[in-house]
């Protein structure tokens, strides 16, 4: 059924404002990080870069950089390992508890982080483990290494299990097909998962709050300013970190249109 | 074949069921250990006295609560009605701009929460990009946005979108064209596609949709603080004060265990209504 | 006095971007008429239907419906109804919910509706117990009935049918064809019907159209489909055909080029010559071309070799090549089966009526 034209105007501008609406908070921000002065109003009267300078030269954000990067790599190397085979456990292969599996996986991306951060924290204490940023990892991970495994899975829903059998059936090995068949043919579902994995990790606030014990990752850092009174770091910090972010993206996004050119030159 | 399938499957679990086991379930089991301990202990070597539990009835933390609840509750229905048109557009009639939408409204989910709500706080405060552009350019001055129930409201709404967005899409995406065709075809109109073939066939979607939103709002935290102002006490800032604040273990964690209870016995409840395997394409 | 027609097309167009789907198209239906559109995939025909039933729009031309222009109602305000190719049974409805889904969208009353329904099941041969179905419970042959039952409770002034049988295996294929034409006869309904296989229309329809790039190649009865098609397309398109190259002579005569080919006849007593220049090709049908012995004759008269022989069932197919290396299919009934050798040399013949000239300019 073809919806008239003036509907489908309406739902662009609708889907435009709907985007409008997303970033402009990060307009603020934007605007707020190049303003002058120390306390902020609009509309800004002078403009200056000197907090990016500031922020460059301090170490402790250097620090905290440092450590939210090192939790974020961590994550994503580990996510995309567990992601692959948690995938297939997920999706392809048929076996007696996979049900129960798949609902064990929802779980913790329906719950309120901030109360899982809080459950790990207890549990590290009872056990005797003192947090840092190396427990921060695994509190990632409880609510990372699920969303990957799901972003792989539908990569392992969309594969035909009949090319499995053919390679079998030829006389390659369980190893041999999971390397030579499976994994390539999930790799692009693992490159995406990584680099959700990266991301989620990198802006995640509420897993850190009680899972990093002295140390501090960038987001943390950031509600503590902002809850404990205006930094003009704080917007600066906020665009460098969204900047990157983003930065990362559009790499991710030209190496692949980058690589599928070389292959369609190729073929 | 099945065979090697069924061992397969049980080994490949078994990363992520190890992660689960030690950093999902353990932790909620000494939640729940720790939400019968005496007040304030910080180690579970007392005897369980749930004294806990009845300071929620009776210092009044279930307000908190009932707060978080109706605000995620409100907020849900919200989202549904703005997400439908839009994740209908994006199921049924955009083309490219699909893709767009998609890439957008998920690179803002790799900004931080609290930089996006800090940027509304911005954005909304007085003499923020909003107030402070309109009383430069009129000359009229506004109150603050900020520091209501409402502003939490819309916090909530903006923080959860995606999460009925996705859901809402892919269910009206499952919807079969030639259904809808055949409605209108045996006499429906718009409205009644609507009643009778599109609401129905995508409940699973709608399902996830509402349930990651009203889950996640009903355990947030960060909108009240930072648009809310603590205008509202919602049930995770006190589970939040208790933690550290209080120095009360035994109270957050059964705090925790009451929030978990319900959140958890709802998200059961939907994950076991849907099937996974339809809802994410499995061919066979 | 001339009778109106039920459904008439007036210089139909359909074109996506710079492709002409449908071209120009003009067509009358009749009242109680089984009509069956036929073409191969790409053809056309799928949009045709759509543009009827209202699921898409004209680029240009005018349709009318007992005299009154309904090009501009939407599909949901037409007194027609489609019966579609994947049927577009409700999922998440009974079968009961979804034969009674045109009857509670015209405000029924919950118990007419039920009568209604259960009077519908009993005319597809369903029993009763189906009413309380899930859809997922029927097998493919079900939901068909249920897919004409739901179609059918709208009581459409034409009946659509978009290839609603192609998914089906062939037994059950057959089986439904007979139950659609005798549903055809037993409601008295306009049937019209699309399908790539003409085999299936000829044992429904009253009349036939064969469409090719968006346009009717003929339109006929069956019978004249069959065996007198209008261009080497149609004859080709229902099963096998042999195909002679011939041109015309002076006095509407025929001659061939092929020396293996001899005319015994006046081709222009039958009909079939052509004139002077003009090339054409003779349509035979396999079971029409008959082994000749030594002492017999006929009309038209060829030899070959035995190349293969296959056994359809009731009936035995044979393939001779020519020395020209055509190759000229004949199939006899079971019982006449011809008992020659494979490689051994045969001679062919048939009659002058059996055959049709198609002129080629």
């Amino acid at each position: 059924m073809n919806s008239s034209k003036s509907t489908q105007i309406i739902l662009f501008i609708y889907g435009l404002l709907v985007i409008v609406f997303l970033y402009l908070p990060l307009i603020s921000v934007g605007f707020a990080s190049i303003s002058k002065a120390r306390y902020l109003t609009f509309p800004i009267k002078r403009y200056s870069t000197k907090w990016y300078m500031k922020a460059m030269e301090s170490e402790t954000v250097y620090a905290i950089i440092t450590t939210s990067l090192k939790v974020a790599v961590i994550v994503t190397v580990i996510s995309m390992i567990v992601a692959f085979f948690g995938a297939l456990a997920f999706a392809r292969y048929n076996w007696r508890y996979r049900g129960f599996f798949q609902k064990l996986i929802l779980l913790p991306i329906f719950f309120p982080q901030t109360v899982l951060g809080l459950a790990l924290l207890m549990w590290f204490n009872s056990i005797g483990i003192i947090p840092t940023w190396k427990t921060a990892i695994v509190a990632h991970l409880v609510w990372i290494a699920p969303i990957a495994t799901l972003i792989v899975a539908i990569r392992a829903y969309s594969f035909d299990p009949s090319l499995e059998e053919a390679a079998r059936d030829m006389g390659a090995s369980t190893t041999t097909v999971l390397k030579e068949i499976t994994l390539p043919l999930l790799m692009p579902g693992i490159i995406s998962a990584g680099l959700f994995a990266f991301l989620l990790s990198w802006g995640n606030f509420p897993l850190s709050l009680f899972t990093t014990g002295a140390d501090s990752t960038l987001p943390e850092w950031l509600y503590a300013k902002m809850v404990s009174g205006y930094s003009p770091l704080v917007p600066t910090l906020g665009i460098l970190s969204v900047a990157s972010s983003f930065l990362l993206v559009l790499v991710c996004i030209a190496l692949i249109s980058f690589y599928r050119s070389i292959q369609n030159k190729i073929n | 074949m099945e065979k090697l399938d069924r061992k397969l499957g049980f080994f490949s679990s078994i990363p992520l069921g190890l992660i689960l086991a030690i950093s999902f379930l353990a932790p909620l089991f000494v939640v729940a250990l720790f939400s019968t301990m005496p007040q304030k202990v910080f180690s579970l070597g007392q005897l369980p006295d749930f004294s806990s539990y009845k300071l929620f009835f009776n210092q009044g933390y279930y307000k908190s609560l009932l707060w978080s609840l109706s605000m995620a509750l409100i907020s849900t229905a919200i989202l549904f009605f703005i997400c439908w048109p839009l994740a209908f557009g994006m199921a049924k009639v955009f083309k490219k701009f699909t893709l767009v939408l998609t890439i957008a409204v998920v690179m803002s989910l790799f900004v931080s929460e609290n930089i996006r709500l800090f940027g509304w706080s911005l954005t909304l405060m007085k003499g923020g990009l909003l107030e402070g552009h309109l009383r430069a350019w009129t000359g009229i001055a506004l109150p603050s946005l900020l520091y209501n129930t409402g502003i939490i409201i819309f916090g909530l709404v903006y923080v959860y979108l995606p999460f009925m967005l996705f859901p809402l899409a892919q269910g009206i995406a499952m919807v079969p064209e030639d259904a809808r065709q055949a409605a209108a075809d045996l006499g429906a109109n718009r409205w009644q596609i609507l009643l009778y073939v599109d609401l129905p066939l995508s409940s699973p979607g709608i399902m996830v949709g509402s349930l990651l939103c009203f889950v996640l709002g009903a355990g947030a935290m960060s909108e009240s603080k930072l648009l809310g102002g603590q205008s509202v006490i919602v049930i995770a800032d006190d589970i939040e004060t208790a933690f550290t604040f209080g120095q009360n273990w035994p109270l957050g964690a059964s705090l925790s265990m009451i929030l978990i209870i319900i959140i958890g016995a709802l998200a059961i409840y939907g994950i076991n209504k849907i099937d996974l395997d339809t809802v994410m394409g499995r061919k066979r | 006095m001339k009778v109106q027609p039920i459904l008439r097309l007036k210089n139909i167009s359909k074109a996506f971007g710079s492709f002409q789907a449908v071209k120009d198209i003009n067509l009358e239906i009749f009242e109680g008429e089984f009509f069956t559109i036929v073409g191969p995939s790409g053809s056309g025909k799928s949009t045709l239907i759509r543009l009827l039933v209202g699921m898409d729009d004209l680029t240009s031309g005018e349709i009318y419906l007992r005299g009154n222009r309904i090009d501009r109602t939407p599909a949901n305000l037409r007194p027609t109804c489609m019966v579609f190719q994947s049927l577009a049974l409700f999922p998440h409805m009974s079968v009961g919910q979804n034969i009674e889904f045109p009857l509670k969208l015209k405000k029924m009353a919950p118990n007419d509706r039920k009568q209604k329904s259960l009077e519908l099941l009993d005319l597809l041969r369903l029993p009763k117990s189906f009413y309380e179905k899930r859809i997922s419970q029927c097998s493919g042959g079900e939901k068909q009935r249920v897919a004409l039952a739901r179609a059918l409770a709208f009581d459409p002034e034409i009946l659509f049918f978009d290839e609603p049988l192609s998914a089906l295996d062939y037994r059950l294929r057959k089986t439904l064809e007979k139950e659609l034409k005798n549903l055809h006869l037993r409601t008295g309904k306009t049937f019209v019907y699309i399908t790539h296989s003409l085999e299936e229309a000829m044992v429904m329809s009253d009349r036939i159209a064969i469409m090719r790039g968006g346009e009717f190649e003929q339109i006929s009865v069956s019978d004249d489909i069959y065996e007198r098609p209008v261009s080497r397309f149609v004859a080709e398109f229902m099963g096998e055909v042999n195909l002679f190259e011939v041109s015309g002579t002076k006095k509407l005569g025929l001659k061939s080029e092929n020396p293996n080919f001899h005319i015994n006849c006046d081709p222009s007593k039958a009909k079939l010559g052509l004139a002077d220049g003009i090339g054409g090709v003779l349509v035979v049908r396999p079971e029409c071309l008959r082994f000749l012995t030594n002492s017999e004759s006929a009309d038209f008269v060829l030899t070959g070799k035995l190349k293969a022989e296959y056994a359809l069932g009731s009936r035995t197919q044979y393939e001779i090549e020519t020395a020209s290396q055509n190759i000229i299919t004949v199939e006899k009934l079971r019982e006449d089966r011809f008992m020659g050798k494979e490689g051994s040399k045969v001679t062919l013949g048939f009659d002058a009526e059996s055959a049709h000239i198609i002129e080629e300019l």
